[in-house]
């Protein structure tokens, strides 16, 4: 009789049935919110922030349906108002500031050398201050009267009380106060990591390009969040005890943008130098060659991160009270460091054994969109191009370009090429290159057009526009490219769905050609980083590692 | 940390010349005020860290031919994982969110705070152990 014939073996049911002990979801879930490792922490500022896209991204498609056609589709002025606000919002302060602070924790220590950043728990009191004052940001969506309004440069005296009364506009300025002070801490904590931690032998001429950007982008975020914080204070205390700091009677207008510019011109920089650092470490692999001019391209850095406190007021042209020629010179002046770095770029893969793996096609993507967008920068730049476009798709298109091109591009070159580093499996690269190429054709679709259209005179932040401007082609033109390029997230979350169970990589350098330390321990590293260090001798330590009988040939600084 | 202590000298240096720039061309105050700030406080990280390095010596993450085991032993004190920067966080936030929706939400949120807080220094201070340097 088989039924006897078995004998029980297995031991009580109840056991086998449940993970092994740490494993269970609920354990799982209390090891994530408690965590103080820099790696988990950084996964959660990526993940949240890639999430915060995907919203803002839903909301742009929302303003682009809108504008398709002439006409009022489906949205109220007010509603589209409080759409393309948050759609900054986010973009900006929760999606792409929050995403160099998660690449900046997973990856900076590694490249230093460090077991974790200086101050674990703070980290996670960043994270949660970023979460929460996003969430309060967003939720006024559910306030009566709905989320804030005034845009997300929230200029005197719209923003103030009177003309946008309700609780949505208080909530966006609470939470934006609140994330910037977890934004704040980030940026003590990445300072004091990187002067305080690197492994022996690190010094600071030997750092990664990645880990002395995020360095400088720390510096600029204690430059310019604090002067935020300062105007977000003001101009809640304006709103909710009737202050008069940004009255425009006594010149509080001009203040406000002052002070808001103060922070919001380094604020593109805290965006683009965490970015340029992630292409930078990308293009030496896929080129097999160090770095062209790696001193250049770090003092090109610190003189971007030095102009850029100098120049806020370039956004003030068309007040007519600003000093038209010093803010003028200086944005031409920071022009130049930027070449630097594209001369660098260029010269890092000018006769190299280049291959175009999906993150090299991504620093592709990034080098020739963000080309444009600095140019565009340059028109911008002197006082007479500016006003004839000021306030039209041309300013729309421009920081498209520039942030658009740095911040969403080298994102996801960072992703295909951290990703082994990251999660132990590599992603798939055929999918990769569609995910590439829609979103490459969806941007340049969206936002090319743009220029012109601005050009033709239609300005930004309406709702609306008649059938006798002549903007509908270019619209629908824009409108299409926007919905190829929310498409093109598609291939991406099929491949990660498919590689998340695929061979893990039992390799420390999956590319093969890694230079910094990050590629001298395994995929993904243990909960301290590394199980033994590599002599530190170049800024290749990696490199040096896994091909000793090329060391110092070309590296040694 | 000499490179360290360099490149907050040259900022400061650097925004010290621009805010007399700016200011001699006949800049606004705010702008003036803004990088005199600004010059103070890459002075004033840069004093810190010239102190530091005049008391400290090369470290090895500063000296060229440094070896791992330069730091062999232990590295320092990482906490292992921790639940109050949460409670500080929601204290933080609700404090905040007070100021909206009503003030009782704020003093309830203060005491929170200020309870997270505690904890959140405390958390690794024994009661009675000798302070260690």
């Amino acid at each position: 009789m088989t039924t006897f014939a078995e004998p029980a073996i297995t031991t009580t049911p109840t056991y086998a049935a449940r993970p092994p002990k740490g494993q269970s979801k609920g354990r799982l879930f209390v090891k994530w919110i408690t965590s103080t490792d820099h790696k988990t922490i950084g996964y959660l500022y990526l993940t949240t922030s890639f999430a915060w896209f995907l919203v803002a991204g839903i909301l742009a498609l929302l303003l682009r349906t809108e504008l398709a056609r002439p006409g009022m589709q489906f949205l109220s002025a007010e509603q589209y108002n409080q759409i393309f606000t948050m759609h900054g919002t986010i973009m900006l302060l929760m999606f792409a500031t929050p995403l160099f602070v998660g690449f900046a924790n997973v990856i900076m220590p590694l490249q230093i050398g460090a077991a974790d950043v200086a101050f674990p728990r703070l980290n996670m009191l960043s994270y949660w201050l970023y979460l929460f004052g996003g969430l309060m940001a967003f939720g006024g969506f559910l306030a009566p009267g709905g989320a804030a309004s005034f845009g997300w440069t929230a200029y005197a005296p719209l923003a103030n009380s009177q003309y946008s009364p309700g609780i949505g506009g208080d909530l966006w300025v609470i939470g934006l106060a609140v994330s910037g002070l977890g934004t704040i801490l980030g940026g003590v904590n990445f300072v004091t990591t990187i002067f305080t931690m690197r492994a022996p032998g690190m010094t600071m001429f030997r750092m990664s390009i990645f880990s002395w950007n995020v360095l400088l982008t720390s510096i600029l975020v204690l430059l310019a969040f604090p002067p935020l914080a300062a105007a977000l204070l003001g101009l809640e205390s304006d709103r909710l005890f009737g202050s008069h700091l940004f009255d425009s009677a006594n010149g509080g207008a001009m203040l406000w943008q002052h002070l808001f510019w103060f922070f919001g011109h380094p604020e593109v920089y805290i965006l683009a130098l965490p970015f340029f650092g992630i292409a930078t470490e990308i293009l030496p692999v896929f080129s097999r060659k160090p770095i062209f001019g790696y001193k250049g391209l770090i003092a090109a850095t610190i003189g971007i991160a030095a102009l850029s406190v100098s120049v806020w007021a370039h956004h003030m042209y068309a007040s007519g009270q600003v000093l038209l020629s010093f803010f003028s010179f200086m944005t031409f002046l920071i022009g130049v460091p930027t070449g630097v770095k594209f001369f660098n770029w260029i010269g890092t893969m000018w006769g190299g054994a280049v291959t175009f793996e999906t993150p090299m096609l991504f620093v592709m993507g990034f080098l020739v969109t963000f080309l444009f967008g600095g140019l565009t920068g340059i028109i911008l730049a002197s006082p007479p191009m500016d006003f004839a476009v000021s306030a039209s798709y041309f300013v729309v298109a421009h920081f498209h370009y520039v942030l658009f091109g740095t911040v969403v591009f080298a994102m996801f070159g960072g992703f295909y090429f951290w990703w082994p580093k990251m999660t132990g499996h590599m992603l798939n690269e055929r999918l990769g290159k569609v995910h590439f190429w829609t979103l490459f054709f969806g941007f340049h679709l969206t936002f090319l057009i743009q220029h012109w259209l601005g050009i033709k005179g239609m300005p930004r932040r309406y709702a609306d526009y008649l059938a006798t401007d002549g903007f509908t082609t270019m619209n629908m033109i824009s409108t299409v490219g926007s919905f190829l390029l929310a498409l093109s997230m598609i291939p991406f979350a099929i491949n990660i769905w498919i590689t998340r169970k695929s061979p893990k990589v039992t390799v420390d350098d999956p590319w093969g050609y890694g230079a910094s330390l990050e590629w001298a321990t395994s995929c993904p590293p243990p909960r301290h980083n590394f199980t033994s260090l590599p002599r530190i001798r170049s800024e290749r330590p990696a490199f040096d590692l896994h091909y000793p009988h090329m060391a110092h040939e070309d590296g040694g600084h | 940390m000499k490179s360290s202590y360099r490149l907050f000298l040259g900022l400061s240096v650097f925004y010290a010349l621009l805010c007399f720039v700016y200011w001699f061309i006949g800049g606004e105050p705010l702008g003036v005020t803004a990088l005199a700030l600004s010059t103070g406080f890459a002075a004033i990280i840069s004093f810190y860290l010239w102190f530091n390095d005049r008391r400290l010596g090369t470290l090895p993450s500063d000296n060229e031919e440094g070896e791992i085991s330069d730091l062999a032993g232990e590295l320092g004190f990482f906490s292992p994982h921790s639940w109050w920067p949460l409670v500080v966080a929601l204290g933080a936030c609700a404090t905040g969110l007070g100021l909206v929706l009503g003030w009782w939400l704020t003093v309830i949120a203060l005491g929170a705070l200020f309870v997270g807080v505690i904890g959140f220094s405390l958390e690794y201070e024994k009661p009675g152990a000798p302070v260690e340097h």
